[in-house]
C-alpha cells in the first residue's frame, strides 16, 4: 500500500515538471502575455500560472530555469519596458519575478538587470498603475515570495521597502493591507533568525538592522496618537505572537509591555478591542505563558478592564489553556458565567436565588445594564453561549463549570424567550421582554443545551427541562430553525435519559417523556412546511438509531400514529421529506419486522409491502435523494443481516442491481455497488473459509468448493454484468469502485497471482469473448463507453467464463488507470499553456458571459 | 454606510459575489457566490475578512441571495455549514427550490472529481436549504426590529430579484443580475422610486447595447435546423437549469412551426425537475407565457423527450441537451467523444467554461485535444458559442437609475475599464456619486438620515396655541426637550421632561459688564440709567428697587464704581436664557453711552 500512496505524489511532482513540450511553448505565451495588443488572459489562467511557476520552484533553488528559459527574463524586460502596462500583467510579473527571486541564486541572477526596476523606488511604486489595487497586493506577494534569504532582506531594507510596506499597512484595500502586515511579520521573523549571531536578551539586544528597522517603526506607531497607526502595529503584534514562539519574541515585548498596559486604562485611546487577541495569541506561547507574575496580572487585568464583550473571546481562550494560573483562571470563568448568573438572579426570588457566582467575585453592574439594554441585551448573550458550547464541546475541560446552574440559567432563557417565564422583578422583566420571540438566542441556548447534555451532574432537572423542550416542540410559534436545534438537543437529552432509566431501572418518567415526545412527533410530521416534516424524520431516525433495543421505546412508539405517518411521508411531494421518510421506514424496519422478539400483531407492518414499496421509488422517483437513500437503506439492512436467507438475498440484490444498473444518478449506482461488494463478503463470509475474503486460505479442497458455490451465485445474481459494465461508467468513481470489488472478488478466487494471457486462456468460446472483453475494458475505461450492444459473445452469467475473465484481465492496470484524477489532463501545465495560446486572437466576449 | 466586496483578490473580475453591506449599524452580505474557475479554496472567498475577532453569526445579521446561479450562491453552505454561519438567509421562493438543484448538480460533477475534499456534502446542502427563509416580491420581511428587506422583479433568472434593504430611513439597493428587457419566458426588472441612499447595481454588459435577441435566437435556430436537416447531431452540453429552458421553449416553438420530426432528447432527470418549478411557479414568468398558461403550459414539451445512454449510437438526426455544461466530465463529455469526430455533427455551448475543460478548449478553437490516456480526439464537427445570458446592458442600467432615482451608485461584477465610461455617464446624467470599488475595498457612503421624533401632544397643543395651525410646506420651528431613551426619540415640554427625568430646573444667566463714564456717584448713574431705559422701553416693565438695582423684566442691572478710575462705572447686566433677545438689546444699549441732557 505504501508504494501507491507514495504514487500520487510523485505523479503530481511529474505533472508540473519542465517537460519539453512545455518549454516549446512557453516563449510563445510569454510573448503572448507581454503583446499589450492581445487583450487581458483570464485571471484564473494568470494563478493558474504562478501555482505552476511555484511547484516548479519549490525544490529547486538553482538557476537552471531561468537559464534553460531566458523568456522569462525577457517576459519581465517587456512587461517593464511598456509605456502602460495593463495592471493585472504588471501584478502578474511582480508575482512572477517574487516566485523566481525566491532561491538566492536566481536572486542573483535577475538582480542587477531587473529586481531594482520592479521592487526599487523607480519601480511601479511611484507610477499612476500604483494606484490599482491589483499592482499595490502584487508588488506585496512578490515581495513576501522572495523574501526567503538575506540579501533579499537587505534588498529591499536599503531600498526604502520598508516604508512603503508600513505605508501599505493602511491600505483602502482590506486584501493588501492584511498581505502587507503578514509581510512585515514575516520579515521581522526572517532579520532575526537568519542574522543574529547570538541569543538575544534583555540585557544586550544587539537586533540585526532589518529588524530594527522594523521595530522602531512599531514602537513609534505605538507611541503615536492616531488610532490607525496604533491599530496596524497590535494587529501586526497579534500576528507575530501567533506564528512566532521564539524567545526573542520576550525580548521585544518587554520594550512595548508599558505601552500596552496603558491602552487598557487609557481611555483616549481606542484599542482595547484588539487587545484581548493579542493577549490571547501571547498566552498560547510557551514563551510568555511560563513566566512569572507580569504576563498573568496583564491578562487579569484585561478580563477586568474590558468589556464583557471584548472580554469574552480572551477568557474562552484562557479556559481552554492547561497552563495558566488557577486566579486568572476564575477570573475567566467569571466574565463567561456572570450574565447567565445575571439571568438566573434575576427571575428568582431574593432569597430562593442560588446563583452560579460568589457574590465576592461577580460586579454585575455592568452586565446588568448590558442584558437590561434592548441593543446589547441578544448580542451579549449570543456571545456567551456561543462561548460556552465551544467550551462543552472540548472532551476534557481544564475548569469544572456548575453544570446544574447553568442548565438551569439556559431553562430559564429558553423561557423568557418563548414568554412562558415573566418574572417580577424589574430587570427579569425587563430582560423577558427583550428576549421574547429572539430567535437568535432560542437558537444559541439550545446548541449549548445539546452540548450540555453530555456532561453529567444535571440529571435532578431532567424533568423540568423536558417540560421546556416539550413547549418548544409543541408551540406554533417555533420557528423552523428554533424547531430543528430543539429536535437535536431533546434527542440528545433523551440519550441521557435513557442512560439514566437503565442505571436506575425507573421508567415510568422516561415513558411518559416519549408518549409526550411521539405525540408532539404525530403532528409534526404534518407540518406544512418541509423544512419541519424533514427534521421530524430525521429525529426519528436518531431516536431509532438509539432506543431501539428498548421494549419500552418499541411499544410507545408502535402504538402510536408515528409510523404510519411515516410511511405516508414517501410520497411526500418534497424529495427531500421522501429520502428522510425512506431513511426513517428504513429504521422503522429494525423494530418491526427485523426485531428479534417483533412487538408487531398482525399484518400491519408488512415487509413485503414495505420492501415492494422502496424499490418502487428505487426505480421510478423522479429525483436523487430519495433513490439514494433506498439503496443506502439495503446496504445498511444487508450489513446488518437482515434480509433473510441468503436465497432471499441473492434474488433481492439482483433485483436491486437490475433496477439501479440503468440509474442516471451515479451515486445511485455506486450505491448499488456498496450493494453488491457487502453481499459478495457476506456471501463469502457465510459459507465458510475463507471468513475473510483477505485471509489466506486453509485448506485447498474445502475452499474450491465454497469458492465455485459463491461463484455461481454473484453469477446467479448476474453481479458481473453490472461490475464490468460499471469499469466503463461515464461517471470514474464508479468504475473505480467496480474494480476494487473485482480485485476482492480476484484475491478471494485466486489467492495466488493469476494473470494469464488470454489469447493463451484457452480456444474455448469463452476465450475469445474474455479477449474482446479484455480489449474493451481497456479502451472502454478510458472513454468511459462500454458498448451497448452487449457482451459480444461474452456469458456474464457462466460461472466458468467468469473465472477466467478474473484471471485474465489485468485489474491493477485499469485499477491504476481510473484512479487518475478524471481532469489529470485538465490540470496538467501543457494543457494551461496551450489554452493561454489559444485564447490569443480570440477577441469574442465568451469570458463576460459568465454561467 | 459601508460597503465592502469579498470578490476573488484584488482588482476587478467576472467571477464570484460576495458583497458586505453595513447599514446603521446592521451587516448584511449580499449573495455568497463561489468561482468555478478555482478547485481549492481559492473557489470561496474568504471570510476571515468579515471579522477578526468574532463570530460570523454576531456579526452579520443576515445573509441575502439575489438568485440560483452559483457565482452568487455556490458558496452558501460552504459558509453556512462549514464556516458555522448559524444566522437567517433570505432569498425568493423560485430561487429557494432551484438553488438546491444547481448546488447538488455542482457538487455532484465535483466529487466526481478524484481527490476533491474540503466540499460540501448533499446533507449540508439540504441543511443549509432548511435556514433559509423565502420571500414574496414586495413582501416587506422584518429581519428584526430595526432592519427590513423588500424583494423586486429582476427579470435575469427564475426568481431573481433586487433586494432593498432598509434600517430606519437609511435604505441600500442591490439589483443582483436583472435584465431591463423581457425575453422569451421571463419579464423586465422592475423597481419603484424608492430613492435609496444607494444602488448597487451589477455592470457585466456596462458598455456593450447588446444586439437583439431575436437576431441570436434566430442565428440558433438556423444552425441547429441545418444539422439536422444534413442528418447532423446536435449536442448543447448546459447546466440542469436556466439557460436550458430558454432553448428549450425555443426549439419546441420552432419544432412545431417547422413541422420538424427529428427527436430531441434531454439527457438528465435534473431538468426535469426543473420545468417542474418553472411551471410551478408560472407567476414568476413573463406575460406571454403566464396568458397562454390556460391553453397550453410552455413548458409542457411535446417534441423533448428524456433520454437514454443507448440513444446516442441511434443513426439519424437528433438534437440532446446535455449536462455539465462545460464538458469536463459525466454525460455531456461521453456523448461528445462519440459525436466529436463527424463533421456532419455540432456542438453548441451556451454558456462561460472554465480554463482547462474541453469546453473551453473547443470554443478557443482547439481541435485536437489529448484526453485520458494520451489518446488524441479529433473534433471534426463544428463548435458554435451562443451567448444568451440576460444581463443589463448600459442603457438598462441608466433605466434602473432613472426608475429608483438613488443618491449613490456603486457598480460591481464588471470590468474596469468598462465600468469607468458607465461611471462618468452616470454622473453626468443624474449628478449623483458613483463608486466603483475594487474588490476588498472598502467604501463608505456618509449619508444625512432624517430622524422621526415623536412630539407629546401637550407640546403640541401649546405651540399650534401660540402659532398658525401646522402646514406640510412651511417648516416651523419648535422648541421642546429631546428625550433620547431605549433607541426612541421624543420632544416634550422642558416642564414634561423634568418631570419625567425626576430633575429639578437649572437657571442660567448671561452676565456682562458695561463701562460708563460718568463721574456721579454710583446712586446717580443708577437713577440715569433708569430714566433712559424708561424713556426707551415703554412696553416693558422698569423696575427700581430699593437695593439698587434696576430690572427690566428678568433682567438686572447694577452699577459700581471702578476700583481704578471712580469716573468709570461698571454696570452689571445679568438676564435669563429666556430673555436672550431683549438682554443682548439692552446690553448694546447700554454700550452705546447714556444720553447727555438726562440730568
Amino acid at each position: 500500500m505504501s508504494v501507491q500512496k507514495s504514487r500520487p505524489v510523485a505523479r503530481a511532482r511529474r505533472r508540473s515538471a519542465m517537460t519539453r513540450e512545455c518549454s516549446l511553448l512557453l516563449p510563445r505565451v510569454c510573448a503572448a502575455l507581454a503583446d499589450p495588443r492581445q487583450p487581458g488572459s483570464d485571471d484564473t489562467c494568470l494563478e493558474k500560472l504562478l501555482d505552476w511557476f511555484r511547484d516548479l520552484t519549490e525544490f529547486d533553488p538553482t538557476v537552471k530555469l531561468v537559464q534553460d528559459n531566458p523568456c522569462l527574463t525577457e517576459f519581465i524586460t517587456s512587461v517593464l519596458a511598456l509605456p502602460e502596462p495593463s495592471p493585472s500583467i504588471l501584478s502578474f510579473t511582480l508575482r512572477l519575478a517574487g516566485i523566481l527571486a525566491a532561491s538566492e541564486n536566481r536572486f542573483q541572477h535577475l538582480q542587477e538587470k531587473l529586481l531594482v526596476r520592479l521592487f526599487g523606488r523607480d519601480g511601479p511604486l511611484n507610477g499612476a498603475v500604483w494606484e490599482d489595487a491589483s499592482v499595490r497586493s502584487g508588488w506585496v506577494e512578490g515581495v513576501h515570495s522572495m523574501m526567503h534569504h538575506q540579501p533579499a532582506l537587505h534588498f529591499l531594507c536599503n531600498g526604502g521597502g520598508i516604508d512603503v510596506i508600513f505605508t501599505l499597512q493602511g491600505d483602502p484595500s482590506l486584501f493588501v493591507a492584511s498581505a502587507a502586515s503578514q509581510l512585515l511579520v514575516h520579515m521581522l521573523t526572517l532579520s532575526v533568525e537568519s542574522e543574529t549571531t547570538k541569543p538575544l536578551s534583555t540585557k544586550d539586544c544587539d537586533w540585526p538592522a532589518c529588524a530594527q528597522m522594523i521595530i522602531k517603526r512599531i514602537e513609534d506607531s505605538l507611541q503615536s496618537s492616531s488610532a490607525s497607526h496604533i491599530e496596524q502595529s497590535l494587529k501586526l503584534l497579534t500576528s507575530l505572537f501567533g506564528s512566532c514562539r521564539a524567545t526573542w519574541t520576550e525580548v521585544l515585548w518587554l520594550g512595548i509591555a508599558k505601552q500596552i498596559e496603558s491602552f487598557l486604562t487609557e481611555e483616549t485611546v481606542q484599542a482595547q478591542h484588539m487587545l484581548a487577541n493579542l493577549l490571547l495569541n501571547m498566552a498560547w506561547s510557551p514563551v510568555f505563558c511560563d513566566t512569572e507574575g507580569n504576563f498573568w496580572a496583564l491578562v487579569t487585568s484585561a478580563l477586568e478592564h474590558l468589556t464583557p464583550v471584548q472580554a469574552g473571546p480572551l477568557a474562552v481562550g484562557i479556559l481552554r489553556l492547561y497552563k495558566c494560573p488557577q486566579d486568572v483562571r476564575i477570573q475567566a470563568l467569571t466574565v463567561l458565567l456572570q450574565p447567565m448568573d445575571c439571568i438566573l438572579r434575576a427571575a428568582s426570588q431574593p432569597l430562593e436565588y442560588a446563583g452560579l457566582l460568589d457574590e465576592s467575585v461577580s460586579d454585575p453592574i455592568t452586565v446588568e445594564s448590558l442584558l437590561s439594554s434592548k441593543s446589547s441585551c441578544a448580542s451579549l448573550l449570543c456571545q456567551t453561549l456561543a462561548h460556552l458550547e465551544e467550551l462543552l464541546s472540548l472532551i476534557r475541560l481544564p475548569v469544572d463549570l456548575p453544570y446544574t446552574s447553568l442548565l438551569r440559567s439556559l431553562m430559564t432563557i429558553l423561557q423568557f424567550c418563548n414568554g412562558f417565564l415573566s418574572p417580577a422583578s424589574p430587570l427579569g422583566s425587563t430582560i423577558s421582554r427583550i428576549l421574547i420571540n429572539s430567535f437568535r438566542v432560542q437558537r444559541s441556548a439550545l446548541d449549548v443545551l445539546a452540548a450540555l447534555s453530555e456532561r453529567k451532574g444535571c440529571d435532578t432537572l431532567i424533568g423540568s427541562l423536558f417540560d421546556v423542550l416539550l413547549a418548544y416542540l409543541e408551540s406554533p410559534n417555533t420557528s423552523p430553525t428554533v424547531l430543528k436545534k430543539t429536535f437535536q438537543a431533546t434527542s440528545k437529552w433523551l440519550v441521557r435519559l435513557q442512560e439514566l432509566s437503565c442505571s436506575n431501572s425507573q421508567w415510568q418518567q422516561a415513558e411518559k417523556i416519549l408518549e409526550d415526545v411521539f405525540l408532539v412527533l404525530q403532528k409534526r410530521l404534518c407540518s406544512p412546511c418541509w423544512e419541519v416534516r424533514d427534521s421530524s424524520l430525521e429525529f426519528l431516525t436518531v431516536l431509532i438509531k438509539y432506543w431501539r433495543d428498548q421494549d419500552e421505546f418499541r411499544q410507545s412508539l408502535l402504538s402510536s400514529e408515528v409510523p404510519r405517518l411515516t410511511e405516508n411521508l414517501l410520497e411526500d411531494p418534497e424529495s427531500y421529506v421522501r429520502a428522510s421518510a425512506v431513511t426513517a421506514v428504513g429504521h422503522l424496519a429494525f423494530i418491526t419486522y427485523f426485531a428479534p422478539e417483533s412487538p408487531v400483531i398482525g399484518n400491519q407492518y408488512n415487509k413485503e409491502n414495505t420492501v415492494a414499496k422502496l424499490q418502487e421509488i428505487l426505480s421510478t422517483d423522479p429525483e436523487g435523494f430519495p433513490r439514494r437513500a433506498v439503496i443506502s437503506i439495503f446496504t445498511k439492512w444487508l450489513r446488518q443481516g437482515c434480509t433473510g436467507q441468503l436465497e432471499d438475498t441473492e434474488q433481492f440484490v439482483s433485483r436491486v442491481i437490475q433496477i439501479v444498473e440503468h440509474d442516471l444518478d451515479w451515486e445511485v449506482r455506486l450505491g448499488g455497488l456498496e450493494l453488491v461488494e457487502v453481499f459478495c463478503i457476506h456471501t463469502i463470509c457465510q459459507l465458510g473459509l475463507p471468513k475473510c475474503p483477505y485471509a489466506p486460505v486453509s485448506s485447498a479442497v474445502t475452499s474450491s468448493i465454497h469458492q465455485n458455490e459463491s461463484l455461481q451465485i454473484f453469477c446467479r445474481a448476474k453481479l458481473f454484468s453490472f461490475l464490468f459494465r460499471s469499469l466503463c461508467d461515464c461517471d470514474k468513481p464508479v468504475g473505480q469502485r467496480a474494480c476494487h470489488i473485482l480485485l476482492v472478488l480476484r484475491g478471494n478466487f485466486y489467492p495466488i497471482s493469476p494473470l494469464k494471457d488470454s489469447q493463451e486462456a484457452g480456444d474455448s468460446s469463452a476465450g475469445h469473448g474474455i479477449a474482446w472483453l479484455q480489449r474493451t475494458l481497456k479502451q472502454g475505461s478510458l472513454a468511459q463507453n462500454f458498448p451497448t450492444d452487449g457482451g459480444n459473445g461474452v456469458d456474464f452469467q457462466d460461472p466458468e467464463s467468469m473465472m477466467l475473465a478474473l484471471g485474465t484481465i489485468d485489474l491493477e492496470e485499469l485499477h491504476d488507470e481510473l484512479n487518475k484524477s478524471s481532469d489529470h489532463v485538465e490540470k496538467s501545465p501543457q494543457s494551461l499553456l496551450e489554452d493561454i495560446l489559444a485564447t490569443v486572437g480570440t477577441t469574442e466576449e465568451n469570458e463576460a458571459d459568465c454561467y | 454606510l459601508s460597503f465592502f466586496c469579498l470578490g476573488p483578490g484584488a482588482g476587478q473580475d467576472v467571477g464570484r459575489s460576495c458583497i458586505l453591506v453595513s447599514i446603521a449599524g446592521k451587516n448584511v452580505m449580499l449573495d455568497c457566490g463561489m468561482h468555478m474557475g478555482y478547485n481549492d479554496d481559492r473557489r470561496f472567498p474568504d471570510f476571515s475578512y468579515i471579522t477578526q475577532n468574532g463570530r460570523l453569526t454576531d456579526f452579520l445579521d443576515c445573509v441575502i441571495i439575489s438568485h440560483f446561479h452559483l457565482d452568487h450562491c455556490g458558496a452558501l453552505p460552504y459558509f453556512s455549514e462549514m464556516v458555522g454561519y448559524d444566522g437567517p438567509i433570505y432569498m425568493t421562493h423560485p430561487t429557494k427550490a432551484i438553488c438546491p438543484i444547481l448546488l447538488e448538480d455542482y457538487r455532484k460533477i465535483t466529487v466526481d472529481k478524484k481527490g476533491e475534499t474540503n466540499f460540501f456534502t448533499s446533507q449540508m446542502i439540504k441543511d443549509c436549504m432548511k435556514k433559509v427563509v423565502a420571500v414574496h416580491l414586495h413582501q416587506t420581511v422584518q429581519v428584526d426590529e430595526e432592519l427590513e428587506i423588500k424583494a423586486y422583479y429582476a427579470g435575469h433568472v427564475l426568481g431573481a430579484a433586487m433586494f432593498q434593504i432598509k434600517v430606519g430611513c437609511e435604505s441600500v439597493v442591490y439589483t443582483g443580475d436583472y435584465n431591463m428587457t423581457p425575453d422569451r419566458h421571463l419579464g423586465a426588472a422592475w423597481i419603484d422610486k424608492c430613492r435609496p441612499d444607494l444602488l448597487i447595481s451589477e455592470s457585466t454588459y456596462a458598455t456593450t447595447i447588446r444586439d437583439s435577441k431575436r437576431c441570436r435566437e434566430r442565428d440558433f435556430l438556423k444552425k441547429v435546423h441545418e444539422t439536422v436537416e444534413r442528418g447532423g447531431k446536435v449536442l448543447i452540453p448546459v447546466f440542469a437549469l436556466g439557460r436550458a429552458q430558454e432553448l428549450c421553449i425555443l426549439l419546441e416553438t420552432f419544432w412545431e412551426r417547422m413541422n420538424l420530426k427529428a427527436p430531441i432528447y434531454f439527457s438528465t432527470g435534473l431538468t426535469e425537475k426543473a420545468n417542474h418549478y418553472y411551471k410551478l411557479f408560472i407567476t414568476w414568468t413573463n406575460q406571454k407565457i403566464r396568458k397562454t398558461f390556460v391553453q397550453r403550459n410552455m413548458f409542457e414539451f411535446k417534441h423533448i423527450k428524456a433520454f437514454d445512454r443507448a440513444f446516442a449510437d441511434n443513426p439519424g438526426p437528433m438534437v440532446v441537451f446535455a449536462t455539465p455544461g462545460m464538458l469536463h466530465a459525466g454525460q455531456s463529455l461521453q456523448i461528445f467523444r462519440k459525436w466529436a469526430g463527424n463533421e456532419k455533427n455540432m456542438v453548441i455551448m451556451p454558456g462561460y467554461c472554465v480554463q482547462g475543460t474541453v469546453g473551453h478548449k473547443i470554443l478557443s478553437g482547439q481541435r485536437k485535444l489529448e484526453m485520458e490516456g494520451r489518446q488524441i480526439l479529433e473534433v471534426k464537427m463544428q463548435v458554435e458559442y451562443m451567448s444568451f445570458s440576460a444581463h443589463a446592458d448600459a442603457k438598462g442600467i441608466m433605466q434602473l437609475i432613472r426608475q429608483a432615482e438613488p443618491r449613490n451608485v456603486l457598480l460591481v461584477h464588471g470590468e474596469a475599464k468598462k465600468m469607468e465610461f458607465l461611471k462618468q455617464k452616470i454622473e453626468q446624467e443624474f449628478h449623483v456619486s458613483c463608486y466603483m470599488p475594487a474588490n476588498g475595498e472598502t467604501t463608505t457612503i456618509f449619508t444625512n438620515p432624517s430622524i422621526p421624533v415623536d412630539i407629546s401632544l401637550g407640546l403640541l397643543k401649546r405651540e399650534t396655541a401660540i402659532g398658525l395651525l401646522p402646514d406640510v410646506k412651511k417648516p416651523k420651528l419648535m422648541h421642546g426637550t429631546l428625550i433620547m431613551k431605549d433607541n426612541s426619540f421624543r420632544l416634550v415640554s422642558p416642564e414634561q421632561a423634568l418631570k419625567e427625568l425626576g430633575l429639578a430646573e437649572h437657571q442660567l444667566r448671561f452676565t456682562c459688564r458695561v463701562h460708563i463714564q460718568d463721574p456721579r456717584k454710583e446712586h446717580e448713574t443708577v437713577l440715569r440709567v433708569y430714566n433712559h431705559l424708561k424713556g426707551i422701553l415703554k412696553d416693558y416693565s422698569v423696575q427700581h428697587l430699593p437695593d439698587g438695582s434696576i430690572t427690566v423684566e428678568s433682567i438686572l442691572i447694577q452699577a459700581t464704581a471702578h476700583s481704578e478710575d471712580q469716573g468709570t462705572k461698571v454696570l452689571l447686566v445679568s438676564w435669563t436664557y429666556q430673555d436672550e433677545e431683549l438682554g443682548s438689546y439692552l446690553t448694546s444699549l447700554l454700550k452705546k453711552g447714556l444720553p447727555q441732557s438726562t440730568s
